[in-house]
């Protein structure tokens, strides 16, 4: 019998765990429970809340290693001493922690002037100390994107307010300081005392409009205003900012929908022709500093004889793979540098779907029918890289060439084509995009000779494009135009020598809460929302 | 005696399997085409960055020697680092452990309080309409897909009733307005150990989808086997004498027949919760729940070995450990049950 009581006040336990959802407080039709309630006196009233439903998770919230998704929160909470203004703007970089900085003749010196009365969150002036300070912890754990500081030998402060950077070789330093990694500047206080795990369980100590409060890892990220920032705080602008991280891109979208989120990223694409209709939310696309590139194998035959690279590069249906597959996610690229950067050229010759051109070359090249077999490895899961491959292959089959589709792990690709070129793949495809905002970081990473192959995956080596790389290099530094034109010089060779099939530059489609005012999309700081800029309507 | 050397003889073989999990899980990592030196650098790392993270992995030594570290930490509890989040794996599972665990056991207790009832009067009136019933529930419990009911509990409750949210552990005002203090990981126990009940209700009425959602495996399989196991045991003679002399129907139910039917379906509860731990992998997807599952999720699509591994182990010894735990228990519940 007492069992049989014990029994009862289970069930009783269950049926009020079931009836627990009935019991709670009915929310007005068209409002998601909970997160539109009306707030109670003292409470932050959702209004003043930016919600971002992110994606992925955020790893690493230590500002001297971090070198992934963390971006989005660390844009928030860190500056850098310059920034790397949206595309359209007048100027490149703008000052953000730096008011003004010069370097020398040929780019070996730089010297930044620090803006004056900031502070770090935890009340540590800025100053000169604290920059040398952020930037030698950087290089000396030498852990993701330090390298871009390669260049620096010696940094000094030469007063509170000036710094001094001596480089070993030129390199453009006020570029280098507007990194989306390894260039946030934090207080030396806090991670001397506190040590880079304290970043990591939800605080921060940047000179950035927002703070962190919390960090449930997988979870939500809570961040509040920083009263104290150097910008100051106008009415309007948002108290606290959320990162709800959801891997279900349908949630995701739900989420957006039912307003429960203002802004995300990496919804469906079949729904985005829905979404763009709905008149709650606004849908942003713009080019990002990302493209797709097929790379040729150009040691191993056929491939190693220009005329069929040149052949191949006119049988891509670039035209039906955009408007059927990639639709507004992507547009045909032009060479090797992506649309919206610096160094990008649009008088660079665009290879066009030309069977009868590709066959003309492929006759001159001594193969009119074809004949040859080609291996095409990209990441096994990437559907735009498999169906970009199969529309290809269609394309191949009609001049007689067998083309092969092989999906591996990224791993297995790359060790693959670091192998034995004479062996290894025909077409290496794969995305790339900057760590530095340079045209360098494309061209010198893909395309420049090496002798141990890294990412130049298809063994081009050719002196004279060397030569302009590394002048546009040292001129970066010193005389952007200059060097602009050295790069568009060295992309028009690749382009001719057909070193890649350049399938397309892809945009960022991010969605956003027509409610929220101020947005811009810049592909510097990938699907970072800088929520200070932003008001609700 | 006879106990004490049966424990001993299971706790050696226990430490036989997770020896041989840690030997396999450790060198089919190192076997299989990755490179977690590149995967440790970064998305475009140079050829010194590569070298400088495989003597800092480790990865420059011989592979006994990499055994030998792994093994001597593992024993120190340092799971190692992880190669995307550069975060220690230990306090990774510390973090997101909980979440699951709260999950899992909402779901048992669920499949014990609703599933074992059910099983026993469904066994008891065989054949009537509440029987069919039960059944076609049950049979429907676990031919479903997880994922599937999940997505259409949602739909039904978030998008259409709009009275139960759609993820997460708790909802954004509640984090912001109320949040839970840590203390536990459980936020039932957490909130109401600080008295927090805004958030204590919040945690519960997030717990209810995916608990439900996890529990309609191990429910309709409580049912299932707790019925046949009744059944069984109703047509037993000892039944027929308790029935003759009298007895309560409840009586013969719940305390003489199901004493013996239960043993099977503790057993398979207690595995399921084993596998649920990170079987409800699309579960916690679909309710963006932190756990395990999500964890080891994006552990594997970044081919992050050491976390792999870890959890592998880690669950390896979860399991092995409700092993133990259910043969004791086993023992205890049927002194029939022979230790040898």
């Amino acid at each position: 019998m007492k069992r049989y009581s014990l029994l009862i006040l289970l069930v009783m336990a269950a049926l009020l765990l079931a009836q627990c959802a009935p019991a709670a407080p009915a929310t007005p039709a068209g409002e998601a429970p909970a997160a539109e309630q009306p707030a109670a006196a003292g409470d932050v009233a959702r209004k003043d809340i930016f919600v971002y439903a992110h994606p992925t998770t955020i790893p690493n919230l230590d500002p001297s290693t971090s070198y992934s998704n963390d971006l989005v929160v660390m844009a928030n909470c860190y500056e850098t001493l310059t920034f790397y203004n949206a595309p359209g703007s007048a100027e490149t970089l703008s000052p953000k922690l730096a008011e003004s900085w010069e370097s020398n003749e040929d780019a070996t010196e730089w010297t930044f002037k620090l803006r004056q009365g900031v502070k770090f969150q935890d009340g540590e002036p800025l100053n000169a100390a604290a920059v040398k300070y952020s930037i030698d912890k950087i290089r000396e754990l030498a852990v993701g994107a330090y390298y871009i500081w390669d260049a620096v030998d010696t940094i000094e402060a030469v007063d509170d307010y000036t710094v001094k950077f001596t480089l070993t070789y030129s390199s453009p330093l006020d570029l280098v300081a507007s990194a989306n990694y390894a260039a946030w500047i934090f207080s030396p206080k806090a991670y001397e005392e506190n040590g880079p795990d304290w970043f990591n369980e939800g605080h921060c100590a940047g000179t950035g409009p927002y703070t962190i409060d919390s960090y449930e890892r997988g979870s939500r990220l809570i961040m509040s205003a920083n009263e104290d920032y150097w910008g100051g705080w106008k009415d309007g602008q948002f108290k606290k900012v959320v990162f709800e991280l959801i891997e279900d891109p349908t949630v995701t979208q739900r989420m957006i929908e039912s307003g429960e989120a203002d802004f995300t990223y990496q919804l469906p694409a079949d729904n985005l022709e829905k979404i763009k209709q709905n008149p709650n939310l606004v849908v942003y696309q713009n080019p990002a500093f990302l493209n797709l590139v097929g790379l040729f194998n150009t040691v191993k035959p056929p491939l190693d004889n220009k005329l069929v690279r040149q052949a191949l590069s006119y049988t891509f249906p670039y035209d039906a793979f955009m408007e059927g597959v990639m639709n507004d996610r992507a547009t045909q690229a032009f060479g090797p540098v992506p649309d919206g950067m610096w160094g990008h050229s649009k008088d660079l010759f665009q290879y066009s779907y030309d069977l009868e051109k590709a066959k003309e070359l492929l006759t001159e090249a001594g193969y009119p029918d074809g004949g040859f077999k080609l291996l095409y490895t990209f990441a096994t899961g990437d559907l735009d890289e498999q169906t970009a491959g199969e529309l290809w292959k269609a394309e191949l089959a009609k001049l007689g060439i067998e083309m092969e589709l092989q999906g591996l792990s990224w791993e297995a690709q790359w060790d693959l084509s670091k192998a034995d070129p004479a062996k290894a793949q025909d077409v290496f495809v794969m995305y790339w995009w900057p760590d530095l905002i340079s045209p360098l970081s494309f061209l010198k990473s893909m395309y420049y000779s090496e002798e141990e192959p890294l990412f130049n995956l298809g063994y081009y080596k050719n002196p004279e494009f060397d030569k302009l790389v590394d002048e546009g290099d040292v001129l970066t530094g010193t005389d952007r135009e200059a060097a602009t034109e050295k790069f568009v010089e060295a992309q028009k060779i690749l382009v001719d020598d057909a070193v890649s099939v350049f399938f397309y530059d892809s945009a960022n489609i991010h969605v956003a809460s027509a409610s929220v005012a101020g947005y811009v999309d810049n592909p510097a700081y990938p699907h970072v929302v800088f929520v200070y800029d932003l008001t609700r309507k | 005696m006879q106990r004490f050397e049966y424990l001993i003889k299971r706790f050696i073989l226990a430490i036989v399997v997770i020896l041989s999990v840690m030997v396999l899980t450790f060198f089919i990592s190192r076997v299989l085409p990755s490179d977690p030196a590149a995967a440790w650098a970064g998305s475009h790392p140079t050829a010194e960055q590569i070298a400088i993270a495989n003597q800092r992995l480790g990865l420059d030594q011989p592979l006994h020697v990499q055994f030998w570290r792994y093994f001597t930490s593992v024993l120190q509890g340092d799971l190692g680092t992880s190669l995307q989040t550069k975060q220690p794996i230990a306090r990774d599972l510390r973090t997101y452990l909980p979440a699951t665990m709260e999950l899992v056991f909402c779901a048992m207790l669920l499949a014990v309080v609703v599933g074992i009832p059910l099983g026993v009067l469904s066994g008891a009136y065989k054949g009537s309409f509440f029987d069919h019933l039960t059944r076609l529930v049950s049979i429907s419990g676990v031919s479903i897909p997880t994922f599937w009911l999940g997505l259409l509990l949602q739909l039904f409750f978030f998008s259409q009733l709009k009275i139960l949210p759609l993820g997460s552990r708790i909802s954004t005002a509640t984090a912001i307005n109320n949040p839970v203090t840590q203390l536990t990981g459980f936020y039932l126990i957490d909130t109401a150990v600080t008295g927090n009940w805004a958030a204590f209700k919040d945690t519960l009425l997030h717990l209810v989808l995916p608990a439900c959602t996890l529990a309609t495996y191990p429910v309709a399989l409580a049912i299932r086997m707790t019925r046949s196991n009744i059944i069984e045991v109703l047509s037993e003679k000892y039944i027929l004498a308790a029935r003759i002399t009298g007895l309560p129907r409840r009586t013969i139910l719940f305390d003489l027949a199901l004493k013996n039917a239960i043993i099977p379906t503790i057993t398979v509860l207690g595995l399921s919760f084993a596998y649920s731990l990170t079987g409800d992998i699309l579960i916690e997807i679909i309710y963006s729940w932190p756990g395990l599952g999500s964890y080891i999720t994006g552990a594997v699509l970044a081919i992050d070995f050491p976390v792999i591994v870890s959890v592998t182990l880690f669950v390896t010894v979860i399991y092995v450990f409700i092993n133990l735990i259910l043969d004791l228990l086993q023992a205890m519940l049927d002194p029939r049950v022979s230790l040898e």
